[in-house]
């Protein structure tokens, strides 16, 4: 397989995956929006702190409202982190690739786009938001699901996958992020009083609520939050899952180097982490620490595949 | 009761489903009929569909402008285009033949030049083609095929005759279109295609991948197949995809390539370097390999003809091939037919006038208001004079640029072009159209089911280049006598 075919696989499945979960994320964080009282400390510019987009957005606009907040992270074609600019970068590298996947999957990709282009004043309402989200989230499964029932299980879709893992153990720890804020020593009554509603939020963003439930058999509170999408071995989106995925599809692929060393401690180093005796600022410099750990990661796969140095 | 064929006149032309305004020639009676069980407002809204279905598979080619690359979508009329299978059969022998005429010819200027030497064709028509390259002399490509790939572009005339208008050797497009415009019918008429004998069109990237293994250098049941495309800002990147994908090869850029000391091509992957082949190469021979040509060429891969030459490379089209695409040297395939395979031309060559030529050029100028003037060497529709539609001071200018540099044009009798129904703003009305078929040429010779037709949409335009405005129409070989 080409290390340009591999690069592009690579980067379609990492912008796709970004494109599912900001619009998971704004989708949940709409809806906790809707449930707060209003004057909590949540506000739309704290969502914009979570996609690390402050400076951007106040290039572009001024007010951190409600419109502003979800037309830059939604549609603005300005912003590269925006939806759509993801699905838009999606989209070029699936045109760029269409010689490895079957053709159903560009197809899919494409009717996304033009879904995207051509509703997106859909979201400057709640409801017309509402459906704009649900259609993109449906359609990244359908994508995930039509590939896994139609790819062989070859070096194509192993970097798809590569993609895929690491963008959602980065995007885990940037929800996780919100944990920060939420733990804050200073936090005010009402935050205190509507944790648990917060947390239910948290799960729910990573479609976890239900394994939560299911798994740790507990009530919902931030220990046991963290630790299950920190640490948990067997649901997709838990940071330790995805580091497990890229460990085996490294295996399977030809002169990884040190790859597989460097996430083998990343992990033994997770799962040693006690959350009950964490900080909120020790967390915080956790989840950056494995979110810098991630950026090597990704340098080392370019590295090794991506970018081969050979003589003539 | 009103029928959607009341308004439509035949003109002059040969009508490509119509013998006169009220009559469908029998090979389109059927299509002709089932038309008329829809109205206006129907037609269009199957249009509409097909437009959708266009966007939704991504069916684009990139047009060229002051304001970038523009991704456009692929320009379809909905209503086929039907050719009867009899009559098809002789055009696909007459392609076939031209194509090893045509084939004979280069490997004879690269070696012997025996034609040249009977005095068949003037050697400074050789010697002062631009595609005529010193590195290819001596050559011998496997089975003696320097073009393995080839669109012809045909049109009818008044009286319903094929003729060849030109063949294109160098790295001829438009196959993917043929293919997908198929598909989108199939969406758009199911009803109709269930019908009747329509011969299918998606074999061809099968006979593709079997003509390239068949000119790989060593007689390997599984060579390395890759299709090299300059990259996704050219026109027909949409088809070098396409074409890679369906037949399971590598698309490559150059920058992929890499020849080693050992003079083979290598293409760098996730394993390291894996050796090449067959190279399909949709890049033209000035930009294949900065060693030899264009020393500025970022699209080709450095080394490409050492390799080739030493044996170790098959290249399709090989480099040079393209001495026979010229509108000159095109006069003479008649010839080439006759001299080397001692047989007569199956399908004729539109009169033509070389302006290197003193007879044929004072006609030419005499004549510039009736004829089509075409510069020898380039495609896509570019620089053309159509007298008959040119104003006074284009006629001018070309008076001057021909007389600059004869032998860089030639001249030919405007042709009606046969017409077709087209659906425009929901009435069906004659557009001039032609077709390209295209033909395969390795250990054995293949020709597509018809080919990609292509409709000038303005009212008696003559010009049906995608690049300025034309559209393609499916094409429909029936068989009627089964």
């Amino acid at each position: 397989m080409l290390s340009r075919s591999a690069e592009r696989l690579y980067w379609l499945a990492r912008y796709l995956e970004r494109t599912e979960n900001s619009a998971r994320l704004l989708s949940v964080y709409m809806n906790l929006m809707f449930d707060l009282p209003l004057g909590v400390e949540m506000s739309w510019r704290y969502l914009l702190n979570i996609c690390g987009a402050e400076e951007a957005f106040f290039h572009l606009y001024q007010e951190p409202n409600e419109q502003n907040t979800m037309s830059f992270l939604l549609t603005e074609t300005a912003n590269p982190g925006s939806l759509f600019s993801s699905l838009q970068f999606a989209r070029e590298n699936i045109r760029t690739s269409r010689d490895q996947m079957p053709d159903e999957a560009w197809q899919l990709v494409n009717e996304m786009y033009l879904y995207a282009k051509n509703n997106s004043a859909l979201v400057s309402q709640r409801r017309g938001r509402v459906l704009f989200l649900q259609e993109i989230m449906q359609g990244c499964q359908r994508f995930t699901g039509f590939l896994s029932g139609a790819m062989s299980h070859d070096h194509a879709l192993r970097f798809i996958r590569l993609g895929r893992s690491i963008e959602r153990a980065d995007m885990t720890t940037r929800i996780l992020d919100i944990g920060s804020l939420l733990l804050a020593d200073n936090r005010s009554e009402i935050m205190r009083e509507y944790e648990s509603s917060l947390w239910i939020n948290v799960l729910k963003s990573l479609s976890a609520f239900l394994m939560y439930r299911k798994h740790r058999r507990h009530r919902i509170n931030s220990d046991d939050v963290l630790d299950y999408l920190l640490k948990d071995k067997d649901f997709p989106r838990a940071v330790v899952h995805c580091i497990k995925e890229l460990q085996r599809y490294i295996y399977l692929l030809p002169n990884a180097g040190g790859l597989k060393e460097s996430l083998i401690k990343l992990e033994l180093f997770l799962l040693d982490v006690n959350i009950k005796k964490t900080t909120p600022t020790q967390l915080h410099e956790l989840l950056d620490y494995i979110q810098a750990h991630l950026g090597d990661t990704h340098n080392q796969i370019a590295a090794a595949w991506f970018l081969p140095k050979y003589g003539t | 009761m009103t029928s959607l064929w009341d308004h439509y006149t035949v003109t002059n032309a040969y009508d490509e489903m119509r013998c006169s305004s009220n009559l469908a020639r029998p090979s389109s009676s059927r299509l002709s009929h089932y038309l008329n069980s829809l109205d206006g407002k129907a037609l269009e809204a199957r249009k509409s569909a097909a437009e959708m279905a266009i966007l939704e598979m991504g069916i684009t080619f990139t047009v060229y402008s002051d304001e970038g690359n523009i991704d456009r979508a692929w320009p379809f009329d909905i209503i086929p285009r039907i050719i009867e299978y009899k009559e098809w059969l002789h055009v696909e022998n007459g392609l076939k033949q031209r194509l090893k005429a045509l084939n004979c010819f280069i490997d004879d200027m690269y070696n012997e030049q025996t034609f040249l030497k009977e005095g068949l064709i003037p050697a400074e028509i050789i010697t002062s083609s631009r595609n005529f390259i010193e590195e290819c002399v001596g050559m011998h490509p496997k089975h003696g095929v320097w073009a393995n790939i080839c669109g012809t572009d045909l049109i009818r005339d008044t009286d319903g005759t094929f003729y060849v208008l030109e063949d294109n050797l160098r790295v001829p497009s438009g196959v993917s279109y043929m293919i997908e415009n198929r598909v989108i019918t199939k969406r758009v008429f199911p009803e109709l295609l269930q019908d009747l004998n329509v011969l299918p069109v998606d074999g061809y990237p099968a006979h593709l991948l079997e003509m390239l293994v068949s000119i790989a250098p060593e007689d390997k049941s599984r060579p390395r197949i890759a299709v090299l495309t300059p990259g996704i800002y050219n026109s027909a990147y949409f088809e070098h995809a396409f074409l890679a994908q369906q037949m399971g090869a590598e698309l490559v850029e150059g920058a992929d390539l890499v020849v080693k000391s050992d003079d083979c091509v290598y293409m760098r992957t996730i394993n390291g370097l894996e050796k090449v082949d067959v190279i399909y190469r949709r890049i033209d021979d000035q930009f294949l390999d900065p060693e030899v040509f264009r020393k500025d060429s970022l699209l080709g891969a450095k080394g490409l003809i050492r390799a080739w030459k030493a044996g170790n490379l098959a290249l399709a089209n090989a480099p040079g091939a393209g001495v026979a695409d010229d509108k000159v040297v095109y006069s003479y395939v008649p010839d080439m037919i006759r001299y080397y395979l001692n047989e007569e031309p199956i399908i004729p060559n539109v009169e033509t006038y070389l302006c290197s030529n003193p007879d044929h050029l004072d006609y030419v100028l005499k004549h510039l208001a009736e004829l089509v003037v075409k510069p020898a060497n380039e495609s896509g529709g570019y620089g053309m004079l159509v007298g008959p539609h040119a104003s006074f001071a284009e006629i001018m200018k070309f008076h001057k640029i021909i007389q600059e540099n004869p032998r860089n044009y030639i001249a030919q009798p405007t042709l009606a072009l046969s017409t077709c129904p087209t659906l425009c703003d929901n009435k069906l009305e004659p557009r001039h159209i032609d077709l390209r078929p295209f033909i395969l040429q390795g250990d054995s010779s293949f020709v597509t089911a018809g080919g990609l037709t292509r409709v000038a949409l303005q009212r008696g335009s003559l010009v049906v280049n995608s690049s300025q405005g034309g559209g393609s129409k499916d094409t429909w070989i029936i068989n009627t006598e089964t």
